[in-house]
C-alpha cells in the first residue's frame, strides 16, 4: 500500500479536481490503493477516513462539479443541473418521483439537512433479523457522535423554526403529540429556504464543503464526469474499475482503467445495484437490486386564515415523532416549506379559477411532509438497457400512508387551518376534522392516485450475516468478492423511517475502520 | 420574457407517462376511453375534424405538431384564465413556447408515446362525456369539466390529465415574471448579501476517537 502522510491545507472555497474538460487523453490508466465510486454521503466519508490513514484514494463521480457559487436558488434550474435524470427519475408507474443528487457531493448537496440517528429499534431489528449485532445502538453511538461533531449537527434554534413549522408545532402540542425541533447539519443557517437547490453560501455541511475537501487535503484525488461502467474482479478479489469520462455535452472524451485493491461502492441505492448487475458480481444470493424501499412521501398542504409564506425561513423546522414506532403507526411528520413552482404541483385544487385562486393564496399555505416505514418490496433492474425502478406502495403499507395523512390533517386543523388539500391526482379537500375519515376513505392504493416523492432510496444491496439472503457482510464487504465494499444506503436491510444521511455517514465511518483493519500497513 | 426551458421540466411533466407503454396506450385508446361499443359499431370517427384543423400555427414552434399546438393552446386558456385575477396575465408569459421547448427535449421513444397520448386526450372527448366534439372544440365549462372528470377517472385518464396540466403549469410558473403577484421571493442570497462560509476547516483529528 502507498502511504500518503502529507496533509495539505483545505482551500477556502471550491475543490481542485479533474473534470472532463481537463482530460486531453483518450485513454487514462490510474492506480490507487482504494477507488471510491461516488462522492456523496457514503463515498466522501469513506474517502476521508481512508485517506487520513495514509491510503492513496481515488474518487470517481459520475455527475458534474457545480461549485456552490453557481447554485441558482431556482428549483427548476437546480433539478436540471444537480439531480439524477434532471429531476425526472420515477418509478415504473410514473407516480413516484425519485429525487437523488447527481453532482459532486451527491444527494448531500440537495437534501434538506435533516440529521437523525438510526432509531434504536431499527438497529435492534437488524441485529435480530439480519445478524447485524455489530450495529447495535451501543456499538453505533461513537460513530454517530463522530459524524455529528464533524458536521455541526444540532437541533434547530427558535429562530430556525419558521411560521410554517410553528403552526405544526402548535397543532401537535394542542393534540398532546410529541413534537421536537429537527436536527440539521448546518452552520449559521441564513434562512433562505433553498436547501433543496443547494446551499449557495455553504452553510449546509454537505460533502461538497466538508469530507471531500478534507479527503483531498489528505491526498485523495477526485474526478467528476466519470461514470464507472464495470467493477473488475480476479480470483474472487476486486482489482479495480473501468469507467468513462463524459463531457457535459454527453460526448465521451476518455476511457479510464483504474487498478485498485480496494473498491468502495457508494453510487447510491439505485446506481450501485445497477453497476453490480452490469459487472456480474456479488450476486450469489440473487438479492442485488432487490429489497428496494424509499420512504414514499407526500406533502400535505393546508390553507390558513393568515399569511404563512411557506418559502420563507429554514426549510424544515420541527417533526412529530408520536407515531415513530411500528406499533403506533410507523411514520413521522416533518413540518416543511415549499416554493411557488413546487406548490403548483403538489395537489389538485381544481381546474381553472380554483387553481389560480390556490396559487394566489399560496402564501397562506403551510405543509407537512410524511415519511413512512415502508416495506422493502421494490426492485432496481435493467430492462432492455434501461434502468427500471419497480416499486409500488405495498398494500400492507397503505394504512400507514392513510394514517400519516390523517394525522397531518388533524394537526393542521388543530393549528387553525381552514382546509387541507389531499395530495391526490383528483381534487380532494378536507374542510373540518369531521370530514377527514370520509374523504380519505375515497383513496385507493392504485397507480396515479397520490402524488408521491422520495428522496431516500435504500436497501438494494442489503447487509446481513447470511450470504444466502444478503449481498454485503456485516463489516461492509460483499460476501462474494473480497476487497469490494459498499458504504451507501443500499446497505440498509429495512427502511429506517427517518432521513438516512446520518445513518449512511456513520456506517461509512464504521466500514472504513473495518477496511483499514483488513488492509496491510 | 423568455425563460430557459429545461429537460428536467420536460421529464417532470412526463413522469406519469413512464408507466404507460405504447401497447397500453393504444389498447386504452381503443377500449377504455373511446368506448367499446363505438368501435364495434364501426362508427368511431377517430380523428373527428375540428375547425381549428385549418387554422395556421404560429411560426417559430419547432416541435409541436399543429394538432398538439391547438390542444395546448386550448388547455392554456382553460387552465390559466388569469383575467380578473391578481396574477401575471398569461399572454405575457411564453407558455406555448416553453411547452414547445419541453417537447423538443423529450427522448424519441417517449415523444412518440406522448403524441399518441395527446391525440387520445383530444379525441376521446368525442365519446367521453358524450361531448361529440374534440377537446379543442369544447366550450370553457365543458373543457373544465373534462379535466376534472378525467382527474378522477381511470388510471389512463388521471395520467393524461395530469400530464397536460403539468406541462401548462410548469411552463407558466417557472417564469420569474409570475412570482411577484404571489409574493414568492425567488433567489435571495445575492440580493441579501449573504457571504459564503466556504469549505469547513479540517476537524481536529488528534483528539478524535477511532475504532
Amino acid at each position: 500500500m502507498s502511504r500518503i502522510d502529507t496533509v495539505n491545507a483545505v482551500p477556502a472555497q471550491g475543490l481542485n479536481l479533474v473534470q472532463a474538460s481537463d482530460v486531453t487523453a483518450g485513454e487514462l490508466t490510474l492506480r490507487a490503493d482504494a477507488v471510491v465510486i461516488g462522492s456523496g454521503a457514503g463515498g466522501a466519508v469513506a474517502a476521508y477516513e481512508l485517506a487520513r490513514k495514509g491510503l492513496d484514494v481515488l474518487i470517481l463521480e459520475a455527475g458534474p462539479y457545480i461549485p456552490s457559487s453557481e447554485f441558482s436558488e431556482d428549483f427548476s434550474d437546480s433539478l436540471e443541473r444537480l439531480y439524477q435524470d434532471h429531476g425526472g427519475q420515477t418509478n415504473k408507474d410514473g407516480d413516484l418521483l425519485l429525487l437523488q443528487g447527481r453532482c459532486v457531493g451527491g444527494s448531500t448537496v440537495v437534501n434538506a439537512c435533516l440529521a437523525f440517528r438510526t432509531p434504536d429499534f431499527i438497529l435492534e431489528e437488524w441485529g435480530e433479523k439480519f445478524g447485524l449485532t455489530n450495529l447495535s445502538p451501543e456499538a453505533m453511538q461513537p460513530w454517530f457522535e463522530r459524524v455529528e461533531k464533524h458536521l455541526s449537527i444540532d437541533a434547530n434554534g427558535e429562530h430556525e423554526i419558521a411560521m410554517h413549522s410553528q403552526l405544526v408545532r402548535a397543532g401537535a402540542r394542542k393534540l398532546g403529540w410529541s413534537v421536537k425541533p429537527l436536527k440539521r447539519n448546518i452552520r449559521e443557517c441564513a434562512l433562505t429556504g433553498h436547501c433543496v437547490s443547494g446551499c449557495k453560501t455553504d452553510r449546509k455541511q454537505s460533502m461538497l464543503v466538508t469530507y471531500l475537501p478534507w479527503a483531498m487535503a489528505h491526498g485523495a484525488r477526485l474526478h467528476s464526469d466519470t461514470r464507472v461502467t464495470r467493477i473488475l474482479e480476479s480470483g474472487g478479489r476486486a482489482v479495480g474499475v473501468k469507467a468513462e469520462v463524459v463531457g457535459h455535452d454527453g460526448i465521451k472524451v476518455a476511457d479510464m482503467h483504474v487498478d485498485a485493491g480496494i473498491v468502495v461502492l457508494a453510487a447510491g441505492a439505485v446506481q450501485s445495484p445497477l453497476l453490480l448487475l452490469n459487472s456480474g458480481l456479488a450476486n450469489g444470493s440473487g438479492q442485488v437490486g432487490k429489497n428496494f424501499a424509499c420512504h414514499p412521501s407526500m406533502y400535505v398542504a393546508a390553507k390558513y386564515p393568515h399569511e404563512v409564506f411557506p418559502w420563507r425561513g429554514a426549510l424544515l423546522g420541527v417533526y412529530v415523532d408520536e407515531f415513530l414506532t411500528p406499533e403506533k403507526g410507523g411514520f413521522i411528520l416533518e413540518a416543511g416549506g415549499l416554493g411557488a413552482v413546487e406548490m403548483c404541483l403538489v395537489n389538485e385544487p381544481g381546474t381553472g379559477k380554483p387553481f389560480l385562486q390556490f396559487m394566489e393564496e399560496a402564501r397562506f399555505n403551510s405543509g407537512i411532509v410524511t415519511l413512512i416505514h415502508d416495506h422493502n418490496v421494490g426492485e432496481i433492474r435493467w430492462e432492455k438497457g434501461r434502468k427500471v425502478v419497480d416499486y409500488k406502495v405495498a398494500d400492507s403499507d397503505f394504512p400507514s400512508m392513510l394514517a400519516a395523512l390523517k394525522a397531518s390533517a388533524e394537526i393542521h386543523f388543530a393549528a387553525g387551518a381552514e382546509k387541507v388539500f389531499v395530495p391526490s391526482i383528483e381534487k380532494l379537500e378536507i374542510h373540518s376534522v369531521d370530514e377527514i375519515d370520509a374523504v380519505l376513505a375515497r383513496l385507493e392504493n392504485k397507480p396515479q392516485r397520490l402524488r408521491l416523492v422520495s428522496y431516500h432510496p435504500q436497501g438494494t444491496l442489503r447487509m446481513g450475516a447470511d450470504p444466502a439472503s444478503s449481498v454485503v457482510a456485516p463489516h461492509g464487504e460483499t460476501h462474494d468478492v473480497k476487497g469490494l465494499y459498499v458504504t451507501d444506503a443500499s446497505l440498509l436491510p429495512t427502511s429506517i423511517i427517518v432521513n438516512p444521511q446520518v445513518t449512511v455517514y456513520a456506517l461509512a465511518s464504521y466500514i472504513s475502520s473495518e477496511i483499514l483493519k483488513r488492509t496491510p500497513s | 420574457m423568455t425563460t430557459k426551458t429545461t429537460k428536467q421540466q420536460a421529464d417532470a411533466a412526463l413522469a406519469p407517462l413512464a408507466g404507460l407503454s405504447r401497447r397500453k396506450l393504444l389498447k386504452a385508446a381503443l377500449w377504455a376511453s373511446a368506448g367499446t361499443a363505438a368501435v364495434v359499431a364501426g362508427g368511431f370517427a377517430w380523428l373527428r375534424r375540428s375547425p381549428l384543423d385549418d387554422v395556421a400555427v404560429p411560426e417559430g414552434l419547432k416541435h409541436l405538431s399543429a394538432s398538439e399546438y391547438h390542444l395546448f393552446h386550448r388547455a392554456i386558456e382553460v387552465l390559466l384564465p388569469t383575467d380578473g385575477t391578481t396574477l401575471t396575465p398569461v399572454e405575457q408569459i411564453p407558455v406555448i413556447t416553453n411547452i414547445d421547448r419541453f417537447i423538443g427535449l423529450v427522448e424519441p421513444a417517449i415523444r412518440e408515446e406522448l403524441g399518441i397520448a395527446l391525440a387520445l386526450f383530444d379525441n376521446a372527448a368525442v365519446f367521453s362525456g358524450l361531448h361529440g366534439k374534440r377537446f379543442v372544440d369544447l366550450d370553457d365549462e365543458s373543457a373544465r369539466q373534462y379535466f376534472d372528470t378525467w382527474s378522477a377517472g381511470n388510471t389512463l385518464q388521471r395520467t393524461l390529465s395530469s400530464v397536460v396540466k403539468k406541462f401548462v403549469y410548469l411552463s407558466y410558473w417557472r417564469d420569474p415574471a409570475t412570482w411577484p403577484p404571489v409574493q414568492f421571493d425567488g433567489a435571495v442570497s445575492d440580493r441579501w448579501g449573504i457571504p459564503s462560509l466556504g469549505n469547513t476547516p479540517l476537524p481536529d483529528e488528534s483528539a478524535e476517537v477511532t475504532a
